[in-house]
């Protein structure tokens, strides 16, 4: 790490320690921890709901506590997946088939603790890589102008699309469903009125947080009837908590592995913490030498998933922070909380704001330390939250998805276009959609738009331009080569690893029922 | 033919795609050096149909309508139903009285818990949830003819 880098980080843990910041980062982990242990509401539901909360406060407090859900919720995940066997976050999955098998062997508790000693490990290493890669990135993007950009957001798209687990059609559709429902409103560029139909809460355009809290928490509710949730929980023996030497001998490796898989995944857009710890299983699985231990305990069928998916939520940040590219809907929901507050996310935000980004870093540091310490002494508290009917916590989640969106504008167009997204949901999961590229499309299309169409009145309308500068060219090579690829895995028909992810994701719907 | 789940899905969004360009009429396209407020939307357009269209094409090898497994429909039919009215009661009897009634209907008609188990939940938690918004994060939520 470089000298400025090192003085930088200095800046950022004098803002992460403050009281007050510590306090948001805590309170952060904490309800992430909750929403994760908590099936029917992941991160992007929680962060939604909360973040009407942090507007009373300044950009860092609120995106530290923010991203705290985020990270907070991948830990809390795996808690109920190894004793429920029932994912409480998507990316946990796969947690789900060796952490319950370990649990009813009596290995639970040692499980919990390779869970979250894995989660630190990559969670932290994450953050190391975070503070090297970050800063350099945004310096290069600063030669970005509009045409890169519009290269940029393209190559993002067709990314999801190629790592999506639903096919390339589907998710595109879905995608370009997201970028016309983000082209309601006022076009900022004529004063058009497009789509409001004289609703005059449609001028400001479609909020992407009735959107996501729609989609994700009001829609996995409608598909989620209470009878189909099993309250079966196999409690941990607290006193065995910690592994014995041949655990933590077969997790070390896994552990490393996850972490450096599941940051460079992701950087990459689409579902990075989901794909992560699906692809670490993969791998894990490959590796061993025992790959028959696997769907029956096997420690590494821990250890490395649950690295990757930590790993990923903190590989997320790098585009958010660097380049203003949200890489899938959690990120997108967390730029629009730095929008909220005045702070744009990109090349600029390490010069502009450096005690936002810097003390939202180091604040991560402190926050995997706080989650390590506060899932393991705690999750008999967790445990016992998860006791708490079905049938009593859906309506309670309904109120809180009811009072966040309103409170985002005070608008109730807003709670009603939350419910109808939540229909919309419901019956996207029927048809097999997935509803996340949706959200990706309604955050970029509003930047993609303008930056699209100020490269084209600076080339006087000449599409050339997108190739004849040397970084657009260079990103719409790697467009090409992604849709190449996309082709190629159509044509051939093969069973690849998105296929399995759709397998394990379809999976987990039926452990639930 | 035996109509399948994508045959559906396609047609739909095909649909949406010709409803959505038929309201789009008054929007102006401009011209490549000056675009107007209506081309990201016709291009978008465009785009979704002809997803749409390679959907409907591939359909055959999505599973039959049929095979939808719709076992959850009267549950979310019926949250729909109780948030809708909760949300039409939201601004004119305000937080405390619609939100109770919500999560009450929800408890007691919706999943059947006794009565006083309902009762005690749903006031509690209103009376809860009003304290920290309303009071401890000064959050303005509606008070409807109380107010």
């Amino acid at each position: 790490m470089e000298a400025t880098t090192l003085d930088s980080l200095a800046l950022g843990f004098s803002v992460a320690f403050r009281p007050d910041v510590l306090f948001y980062a805590f309170l952060g982990c904490l309800v992430g921890t909750l929403v994760g242990v908590l099936p029917g509401i992941g991160p992007l539901a929680g962060i939604s709901i909360l973040l009407p909360v942090t507007f009373g406060l300044d950009a860092t407090k609120a995106i530290v506590m923010l991203a705290g859900i985020y990270y907070g919720s991948q830990y809390g995940g795996s808690t109920t997946s190894i004793l429920m066997r029932i994912p409480g976050e998507a990316a946990s999955v796969m947690t789900c088939i060796d952490g319950y098998a370990m649990a009813k062997r009596g290995r639970a508790g040692a499980a919990l603790t390779i869970a979250a000693v894995g989660s630190f490990v990559a969670g932290t290493m994450g953050v190391i890589l975070l503070t090297v890669v970050a800063p350099p990135i945004a310096k290069f993007a600063l030669a970005f102008g509009p045409p890169e950009y519009t290269a940029l957001l393209v190559l993002g798209l067709l990314f999801l699309a190629y790592m999506s687990s639903t096919g390339l059609s589907r998710t595109l559709l879905m995608a370009a469903l997201g970028l016309l429902l983000g082209c309601i409103g006022i076009d900022v560029m004529t004063g058009h009125f497009r789509y409001s139909f004289d609703i005059k809460e449609l001028g400001d355009g479609i909020g992407i947080v009735p959107v996501a809290v729609g989609l994700f928490g009001l829609g996995e509710i409608l598909a989620t009837p209470s009878k189909m949730v099993s309250e079966k929980v196999v409690p941990p023996r607290l006193a065995e908590l910690l592994p014995n030497r041949q655990e933590w001998r077969q997790s070390v490796l896994p552990i490393a592995r996850g972490s450096v898989l599941g940051f460079l995944v992701g950087i990459v857009p689409g579902s990075a913490h989901i794909i992560a710890s699906f692809l670490s299983y993969g791998v894990e699985k490959r590796v061993s030498k025992t790959p028959e231990e696997f769907g029956k305990g096997a420690v590494a069928g821990v250890a490395g998933p649950e690295s990757a998916n930590n790993a990923a939520s903190t590989g997320a940040f790098v585009p958010m922070l660097a380049l203003g590219l949200p890489t899938g809907p959690v990120t997108a929901v967390l730029m629009a909380a730095l929008l909220i507050h005045g702070v744009p996310p990109g090349p600029m935000l390490v010069n502009e704001h450096p005690q936002v980004f810097w003390g939202f870093i180091a604040s991560m540091y402190v926050g995997n330390l706080m989650l390590l310490a506060l899932n393991l002494p705690l999750v008999g508290v967790f445990v016992t939250v998860l006791r708490i009917p079905y049938a009593y916590l859906y309506p309670l989640i309904i109120m809180f998805c009811i009072i966040g969106v309103y409170e985002v504008n005070h608008s109730i167009v807003d709670v009603w276009i939350m419910l109808i997204m939540g229909v919309l949901g419901y019956l996207l999961r029927k048809f097999d959609f997935d509803p996340a590229p949706l959200v990706l499309g309604l955050v970029i299309a509003p930047i993609f738009e303008l930056s699209l169409r100020q490269s084209l009145i600076m080339s006087n309308g000449n599409w050339l331009i997108f190739v004849e500068r040397p970084i657009a060219q260079a990103l719409l090579i790697v467009c090409a080569v992604v849709l190449g690829l996309s082709a190629l895995s159509l044509l051939g028909k093969r069973r690849d690893w998105r296929a399995k992810l759709a397998q394990a994701e379809a999976g987990d719907g039926s452990d639930r029922g | 033919m035996q109509l399948r789940r994508d045959h559906v899905a396609g047609a739909v969004m095909l649909l949406a795609g010709a409803l959505v360009l038929a309201a789009s009429t008054d929007l102006p396209f401009g011209t490549l050096a000056s675009p107007g407020a209506g081309m990201l939307p016709t291009v978008v357009i465009v785009l979704m149909s002809a997803f749409a269209a390679l959907l409907l094409l591939n359909a055959g090898a999505s599973p039959p309508i049929g095979a939808i497994d719709w076992t959850d429909a009267g549950h979310a039919v019926r949250v729909i139903g109780v948030t809708a009215a909760a949300v039409a009661l939201y601004i004119p009897f305000g937080f405390i009285a619609s939100m109770a009634l919500l999560l009450f209907v929800l408890t007691f008609l919706v999943e059947k818990k006794p009565l006083i188990y309902a009762l005690a939940f749903s006031g509690g938690a209103t009376l809860s949830a009003y304290l920290v918004f309303g009071t401890l994060l000064n959050a303005p939520l509606p008070r409807g003819v109380w107010h």
